[in-house]
């Protein structure tokens, strides 16, 4: 099986997310080709030679991070997406990247001069490969002005002709945009109209848009750590769709289950099979690996906690930094075009990168004073660097100083978050939408949480922890919406771990659904049930746990109208 | 029954001969329509079917009808929006290898007359299922396998709400408009005011306004905006690269009557202001139903769920066509002709007419499927 990622600019993230899923379920899928546009194609390189997932995490965070610090956002002078590109790109990827993905790695082209599709799978050497995936970023003014060479032609962006080059017929394609694509968001939409831009379906609807404008304009940390979850919730429900996830012993063993046509070359796979099952429990339990959680994490910490973007995020201050902006664009295109006649005219070509990268680093601090604290002294612009960087030094130690309280060790902080979130529950009732297709309506009772929380809660703590990632973004009172949209997700995909009981009350409750509901997969659904009930006398705490669950059934008889839909579409992909 | 509409009726009058690329269409839209119909093997008739005064004056229906004398049920072919008959060909022949098949233009798109439709949506409703009806009575036909993709899906349904003793067997592919709007209350918070505007902006427009608008430049925006469309009938269609996008266009440059109509029918973006999940409860319970859809088409199978939940004693039968889309009959032909013959087998099998006595004794296989929950269905 190949899979194809389509081109889409900084919603790239998405992407990742996809790739974790498939290194954590699928990795035999993993074997085919991969294909890819623009940053997809970089996505497609990055999972064949098997860079850990985390630094192209930080790496895209960072990227994001530099195109929004400019006065223009990306489109600032001093931004030069192509530099940035093949200075990571220098960095993580291994020397002899271009014998692991030759053959396996088809890049999409845009050729210049008669706009025509080239699609590329042999590297001679590194350099080669390199120069094909700056290519298939190029967006021409964006990026530069003059297309990079591959191979003595100037290529572009090969998201202009096809932006999710199909291989075969058994080619899964994956794409940010909601639309006719095998592993992409389901929008809530009626999903009527459709455009196809250079290959890539695309559906009409609000999400769409606003996701098209940010191809090119990256959105805050928050969002692109929603995309990324996003994409690995999809991957996964594809693999369950098609009952890919599976373990290998069941691969070698069992003859039920055909799958056909986009998946004819996969393997048999048997609802009996328990290790099976449990496989598929957990991947549907699971959430993003800690690590890139923890980028993301620290990411939206940086973004939002500092005094300076507090100050940043004042109406006031956002006003005056639009006042500004015609001021501060000259001096940024006067800056941006010194750094780069000092960086022409001192480095030799070899070296050029490599020194690009310091001047840039210590460019962007400055960038930052521009950004943070120019309004306040616009009127003495010949301060030197010296002085400001001892005086923003010295702000930043105040601010530690000031949010040291957030400064703990995660262990502390996701207790600590743990038992507010206990609190919480007793003191109202959520009822919570979460947006996407997949719609889960979830509503906590009154569920009493008893005296020992606390031990319980170490308990999980040590089983959980991509889940309670979740709640240690949450800590920080800011976003509590998106936040508690995350904890609702992990509870409700939760439902069948035996370990998650503790927060899942309507565990119980909804394998009684399927178990009433669903006659083929009685049997299932009863082992499950039996193995639910034996754990709970083995592990947790008896009386207050059996009473919480009760009240709940009890009080939300009505709710899982949308939970039932869930319960649905597992029993039918177990068919 | 003659194959001309009056030419003057579709000539567009207040725009004189400034935009004279839609005054042929007509003409051009029938050569196209040939053209593609070039690709079916079995003998067709091609003719108006004049229904009289349903909605405008006196309005004719474009049909084709293929292996008329066969014995069996006919089947009758309704597409969804924007599109036309001629989008059927690639299954045509493989339908009407053992029965009569029909296809019809729906009024107000491709050749047929383009009345204008009342503005109220359940009246709009009415008006279409009225000209099927009136259709059926002129061709004269008893009773009907009714396939509907997309808006005809919808058609179809309320067809069969209306006239259910005139449907043996209903097949939806892909139907448009059996779920509800979804309220979400955060989406204020969740879309940055520049886009609600947009949206909210566009909404008044014609679905498909933009393929007008662009004047000359139109046949090449449908050209540009669904590639996709003609690739998937390249492989029937030798120059299928150049027809579709000229059919599509033709079909949806003129006045945009049925488009109109379809604009009353939905609400918000592309949602039905009367959906069918409050309806789909009273079909007649002896009614077979088919569902089929393609598996990159829909969130889940949310439609063949509403209708088995609203169904519970009635046979609903649902086929997911594995990598296929929205356009479920030209992705995977074979398999989509495969599944509405085996539709037709169980139309012909079982006729909800004759079994008078009530659901419970009457349907033995089908019985036994409808009882199950909403997960039977066939994996392709």
């Amino acid at each position: 099986m190949n899979l194809s990622f389509a081109g889409c600019g900084f919603l790239g993230i998405y992407h990742v997310g996809v790739a974790v899923c498939f290194k954590k379920y699928a990795p035999h899928l993993l074997l085919g080709k991969i294909s890819g546009a623009s940053f997809g194609a970089i996505s497609a390189c990055a999972l064949l030679c098997d860079i850990p997932i985390g630094e192209i995490t930080s790496d895209v965070l960072r990227i994001v991070g530099e195109a929004r610090a400019g006065s223009l956002g990306p489109f600032s002078p001093s931004f030069n997406i192509q530099n940035v590109l093949l200075a990571s790109m220098q960095r993580h990827l291994p020397p002899d990247v271009h014998k692991l993905v030759s053959g396996r790695l088809h890049i999409s082209l845009t050729r210049v001069y008669d706009g025509k599709n080239v699609i590329v799978s042999e590297f001679p050497t590194r350099e080669d490969l390199l120069q094909a995936l700056l290519a298939s970023c190029f967006v021409p003014v964006f990026s530069g002005m003059l297309p990079p060479r591959f191979h003595g032609v100037r290529y572009m962006d090969g998201g202009f002709s096809d932006n999710l080059p199909v291989l075969d017929e058994n080619t899964v394609t994956v794409s940010p945009f909601c639309g006719e694509s095998d592993i992409c968001p389901r929008d809530l939409s009626s999903q009527l109209f459709h455009v196809n831009l250079a290959n890539t379906s695309i559906e009409l609807s609000k999400q769409n848009i606003n996701r098209f404008a940010r191809i090119l304009f990256p959105p805050k940390p928050e969002v692109l750590s929603n995309m990324c979850k996003q994409g690995f919730d999809d991957a996964l429900r594809f693999l369950h769709r098609n009952n890919l996830i599976s373990c290998t012993r069941c691969l070698a063993v069992q003859t039920t289950f055909q799958l056909q046509d986009v998946l004819d070359d996969s393997h048999e796979y048997d609802p009996e099979c328990e290790e099976c099952k449990t496989h598929r429990q957990d991947a549907l339990v699971d959430d993003l690996p800690d690590t890139v959680m923890t980028i993301f994490q620290n990411a939206i910490e940086s973004a939002n906690s500092g005094l300076a973007s507090w100050l940043l995020r004042r109406r006031g201050m956002r006003c005056i930094s639009l006042i500004t902006l015609p001021y501060r664009v000259p001096v940024d295109i006067l800056y941006a075009t010194f750094t780069n006649y000092i960086g022409d005219k001192v480095e030799t070509h070899a070296l050029q990168y490599a020194v690009m990268g310091n001047v840039r680093v210590r460019r962007r601090r400055c960038l930052r004073h521009n950004n943070v604290m120019t309004r306040f002294v616009t009127s003495t612009p010949k301060m030197s660097k010296s002085l400001w960087r001892l005086s923003w030094s010295l702000l930043r130690q105040l601010h530690a100083f000031v949010y040291s309280a957030h400064d703990r060790s995660d262990a502390a902080a996701r207790i600590y978050y743990k038992l507010a979130l206990e609190a919480k529950k007793d003191t109202e009732d959520y009822r919570l939408d979460r947006r996407r297709a997949s719609e889960v309506r979830v509503t906590y009772g009154d569920v009493v949480s008893d005296s020992d929380t606390f031990e319980h809660i170490l308990n999980v703590t040590a089983h959980n922890d991509a889940l309670l990632a979740y709640y240690y973004l949450d800590s920080d009172n800011k976003m509590k919406m998106t936040e508690i949209y995350d904890v609702t997700d992990a509870d409700t995909e939760a439902v069948q771990s035996p370990t998650e009981r503790d927060l899942n009350k309507q565990l119980e409750f909804d394998n009684d659904w399927s178990s009433d509901l669903i006659a083929n997969d009685d049997e299932l659904d009863l082992d499950n049930l039996d193995d639910d009930l034996l754990d709970r006398n083995i592990f947790s705490d008896p009386e207050s746990e059996w009473t919480g669950q009760r009240s709940y059934s009890s009080s939300d008889g009505d709710q899982p109208e949308s939970d039932r839909r869930i319960e649905n579409f597992t029993a039918f992909e177990d068919n | 029954m003659g194959s001309e509409l009056n030419l003057s009726a579709t000539r567009s009058s207040w725009t004189g001969g400034w935009f004279s690329w839609t005054r042929q269409s007509d003409e051009m839209l029938r050569n196209i329509e040939k053209k593609i119909l070039s690709c079916v093997k079995t003998v067709y008739k091609r003719f108006y079917v004049d229904i009289g005064s349903v909605v405008g004056q006196s309005d004719k229906i474009w049909t084709i009808c293929l292996n008329e004398d066969a014995p069996r049920a006919p089947l009758v072919l309704l597409h969804g929006m924007g599109a036309g008959l001629a989008l059927w060909c690639t299954n045509l022949d493989a339908l009407a290898a053992h029965r009569p098949v029909y296809a019809i233009d729906l009024l107000g798109f491709g050749r047929s007359s383009r009345p204008k439709f009342s503005s109220d949506a359940s009246k709009v409703e009415a008006q279409w299922v009225e000209s099927v009806e009136e259709w059926r009575r002129e061709v004269n036909l008893d009773q009907i396998i009714l396939l509907g993709h997309s808006l005809g899906g919808y058609i179809a349904t309320a067809y069969a709400l209306k006239y259910p003793e005139r449907v043996r067997h209903l097949i939806l592919a892909d139907p448009w408009g059996f779920p509800e709007k979804p309220s979400n209350v955060y989406e204020k918070y969740q879309m940055p005011l520049w886009v609600r505007a947009v949206a909210t902006a566009v909404q008044p427009f014609n679905p498909l306004w933009a393929v007008r608008a662009a004047g000359p430049a139109g046949r090449w925006l449908v050209g540009k905006t669904r590639p996709d469309i003609p690739r998937k009938f390249a492989a029937f269609l030798p120059d299928a690269d150049q027809l579709i996008p000229d059919y599509i266009y033709q079909c949806n440059s003129q006045t945009p009557s049925g488009e109109s109509a379809f604009h009353t029918l939905m609400t918000g973006f592309g949602w039905a202001k009367n959906p069918m999940v409050h309806r789909v409860g009273s079909l007649s319970p002896r009614l077979p139903v088919t569902v089929l859809y393609g598996s990159r088409s829909w969130v889940d199978n949310s439609t063949s769920q509403l209708l088995t939940e609203h169904r519970p004693n009635s046979a609903t039968y649902v086929q997911v066509i594995n990598g296929a889309g929205h356009h479920v009959y030209v992705d995977k032909p074979e398999l989509f002709n495969k599944y509405v013959l085996e539709a037709c087998a169980r139309a012909d099998a079982y006729d909800p007419r004759e079994t008078e006595a009530g659901p419970e004794t009457s349907q033995g296989l089908d019985q036994t499927i409808g009882d199950q929950p909403p997960d039977h269905n066939v994996k392709s």
